[in-house]
């Protein structure tokens, strides 16, 4: 009996501490959306990239949509230049939506090189990832004189995670 | 497959575990000991991969499962040469010392914890690594070593100006790398080994202090720190530093603990029905030489802590500030200033190992790109008013307000509110909360001297996460409030108490027959009243002599 009432304190206290405050917020967000996650991804028949485009967004799905182009223009060793954020965040406002990957991220998303207008290696840059309100392009850089003026546009922009 | 391959390594990480486990003489209950083992095992695998990097053998499946298992069978000579000569069956005491119980008041807890263990399990396995300083680093390594062997391979050749998560600990590579040659894409998994692993360390090591009830409470508010909660699916370093950190603590504590209280927990199950709660707490197990466990724990303390600086290699600074008390108990011990140098060389040593290691050898000499860490210390040390900002926004901003709520529930405001009623009410701590009381105020100050020496070393990322150590050092801490263990012991009083007329409960029929177990003053459970066949016996465990004051 003893033991059964205090089965029913325990079952109290659980119901107070999981609806106390901020506790009852966080647990419906948190831990109970996992789970009603849980119950849509155990039927999911999504493979390693469809889940990774899944958790990643739109961003992952971009930098395997640059793997696919540049695969198709056979170019022996592209390198991805990409904008710099605080472009999008300051001129294009987009930089909720969307953000260049790091180089290192893009390199672990797609084996491919990317640099940053201040990377070291900007000048091996062949292709330039551009994002806008429109849609994404990947533009090929044809010369060094083209590079140049491509980071005198960007230049007021420091790049920026 | 997978699942194959998982309890393969499970079984491996418990085997070479245990072997590491039974080098100490620790005795310990069952959960402790798999528990444990598992941990050690898990710490083994994560350095196994980086000391063949380091001796230039390719990381294939072979060297990497060859290595583990050969460790395994290593490490367990000594298990089988004490098998032989003790016994099968005396080993098999020693494993199992006394019978598994759940208390039915526990099922509840037990049901919520595991909602929230399953939840975290499955999103370490379904989920890829998502945090940016992951897949920065690690992750990215990791899985480009599966391809070329190596942990200094083609990511070091990429533009890495915006990180510099390329220079941590190999740890998080390590396993990432077995796992993902298991078989599971995105690794990960080992993280709920060492997060169930904790868990169940932590709930028994709860229930050993106080009654059943508190220790699910304790643990439910543990959990329920949203910040922590997401690490435990989430790879990054300070989760495992945690649990390693928190560990060597309790066995560091143990050992100040003189022999007493010991987690060799034969003796301590709190919830155990008819054992009395005052009682469960004192004096060695049965069997225990107290001497040899207490010496014992002090040098796993010193292991478990080098894990954890070799997961965060700043953690050899906290370990430092913790050397004031060890020095206090072995003058305490009248211990030699040879023997106390000696025995705090060894102690250190791991931590030392696991600092240069990473942070020296590997940085240095190793990888291809170098990273100046002396360059990264503050350089103007006079001004000390940085130093006094950071201790002032952590406790404004991490601590305490809004911010820390979403980041760490309510569980800092409630040890501040026991604290205080326990300093105004009681106006003493016990041994075992002064010890963790210390070991909180040490945390405290040493992460806020970090953050001020390395100014890389941010409030809201780095110093917020190194403050995980902070959580379960809190809980042990509310376990030893004297409040919340007058409460344990009221409960256990009640629940040990039969029902009769006079105490408004039992069947009307039937005459009180029952003893009641009463603790007297001096610490002692005594049985009064009843019948012969209905009296429950209260055994003290053998050895328990003296109820340390």
């Amino acid at each position: 009996m003893k033991g059964f009432l205090l089965t029913l304190v325990a079952f109290a206290a659980i119901f107070i501490v999981l609806n106390a405050g901020y506790y009852g917020d966080w647990f419906q967000s948190k831990p109970a959306q996992y789970w009603t996650d849980f119950l849509k991804e155990k039927d999911d028949t999504l493979d390693q990239v469809g889940i990774m485009k899944q958790r990643y967004g739109v961003i992952y799905t971009i930098c395997l949509k640059v793997k696919d182009i540049a695969a198709k223009k056979k170019v022996a060793h592209p390198v991805i230049l990409f904008e710099p954020n605080s472009y999008y965040r300051d001129s294009l406002h987009i930089y909720a939506t969307f953000h260049a990957p790091e180089p290192a991220v893009f390199y672990y998303y797609t084996g491919l090189e990317g640099v940053w207008t201040n990377s070291p290696n900007v000048n091996k840059a062949n292709f330039l990832l551009r994002i806008s309100k429109k849609g994404v392009s990947l533009d090929e850089i044809k010369n060094p004189q083209q590079l140049q003026q491509i980071l005198n546009t960007y230049k007021k922009y420091p790049p920026t995670l | 497959m997978f699942v194959l391959a998982f309890f393969l390594l499970l079984l491996l990480f418990l085997l070479s575990g245990y072997g590491i486990l039974h080098l100490f003489r620790l005795r310990l209950k069952t959960a402790y000991t798999i528990t444990l083992s598992l941990l050690l095992g898990v710490a083994l695998a994560s350095f196994l991969p980086f000391l063949l990097q380091l001796l230039y053998i390719q990381l294939t499946a072979f060297t990497i499962f060859g290595s583990l298992v050969l460790a395994a069978v290593l490490l367990n000579i000594p298990v089988w040469l004490s098998v032989r000569k003790e016994g099968f069956a005396a080993f098999r005491r020693s494993l199992f010392p006394r019978r598994f119980q759940i208390l039915s008041y526990e099922i509840p807890f037990l049901m919520i914890l595991g909602f929230m263990v399953f939840v975290s399990i499955w999103r370490c396995y379904y989920l890829p690594p998502t945090s940016r300083d992951a897949l920065s680093g690690p992750e990215a390594i990791a899985e480009i070593a599966v391809r070329e062997h190596t942990l200094i391979n083609s990511f070091f050749n990429v533009d890495l100006w915006s990180t510099n998560n390329q220079f941590k600990s190999p740890f998080l590579i390590s396993l990432q790398l077995i796992f993902k040659l298991a078989g599971f894409p995105f690794g990960q998994i080992w993280l709920s080994i060492v997060f169930v692993s904790f868990t169940v360390f932590l709930y028994n090591a709860l229930r050993e202090k106080c009654h059943p009830l508190i220790a699910g409470v304790l643990m439910l508010i543990f959990f329920m720190t949203p910040e922590m909660y997401a690490y435990t699916f989430m790879i990054l370093y300070d989760y495992s530093n945690m649990v390693y950190m928190f560990l060597g603590l309790y066995f560091l504590f143990r050992y100040f603990s003189a022999g007493g209280r010991t987690a060799e927990g034969q003796s301590s199950e709190m919830g155990a029905r008819g054992l009395h709660l005052a009682e469960a707490r004192v004096g060695p197990s049965a069997g225990d030489s107290p001497g040899d466990n207490r010496t014992a724990n002090f040098y796993f303390a010193g292991l478990l802590i080098g894990i954890a600086t070799y997961i965060r290699s700043e953690t050899l600074a906290l370990a430092l500030l913790f050397l004031p008390p060890i020095l206090l108990a072995q003058r305490r011990e009248k211990l030699s200033l040879k023997k106390a140098a000696l025995a705090n060389i060894l102690f250190f040593l791991p931590s030392l190992a696991g600092y240069y290691l990473t942070t020296q050898l590997y940085l240095k000499h190793y990888l291809p790109v170098h990273y100046d860490v002396g360059g990264l210390v503050n350089d103007h040390l006079t001004n000390l008013s940085p130093l006094f900002q950071r201790y002032s926004d952590i406790f404004t901003r991490l601590l305490t307000g809004e911010f820390a709520i979403h980041l760490w529930g309510y569980i800092f405001y409630l040890t501040a509110a026991l604290f205080v009623a326990e300093a105004l009410f009681v106006r003493r701590f016990n041994r075992d909360a002064r010890n963790w009381l210390y070991a909180l105020a040490a945390l405290y100050l040493g992460l806020g001297a970090l953050g001020w020496l390395l100014p890389m070393m941010n409030l809201n990322e780095t110093t917020k996460r190194a403050m995980f150590k902070m959580l379960p050092v809190a809980i042990l801490y509310l376990a030893n409030n004297e409040l919340l263990l007058r409460l344990s012991r009221a409960i256990t009083r009640w629940e040990n108490t039969p029902w009769s007329l006079g105490s408004g409960g039992g069947s009307p029929g039937k005459p009180v027959l029952a003893a009641r177990t009463v603790l007297t003053k001096s610490g002692k459970t005594v049985a009064v009243g009843g019948t012969q066949a209905n009296t429950r016996k209260v055994v003290p465990a053998a050895g328990r002599g003296k109820r340390k004051k």
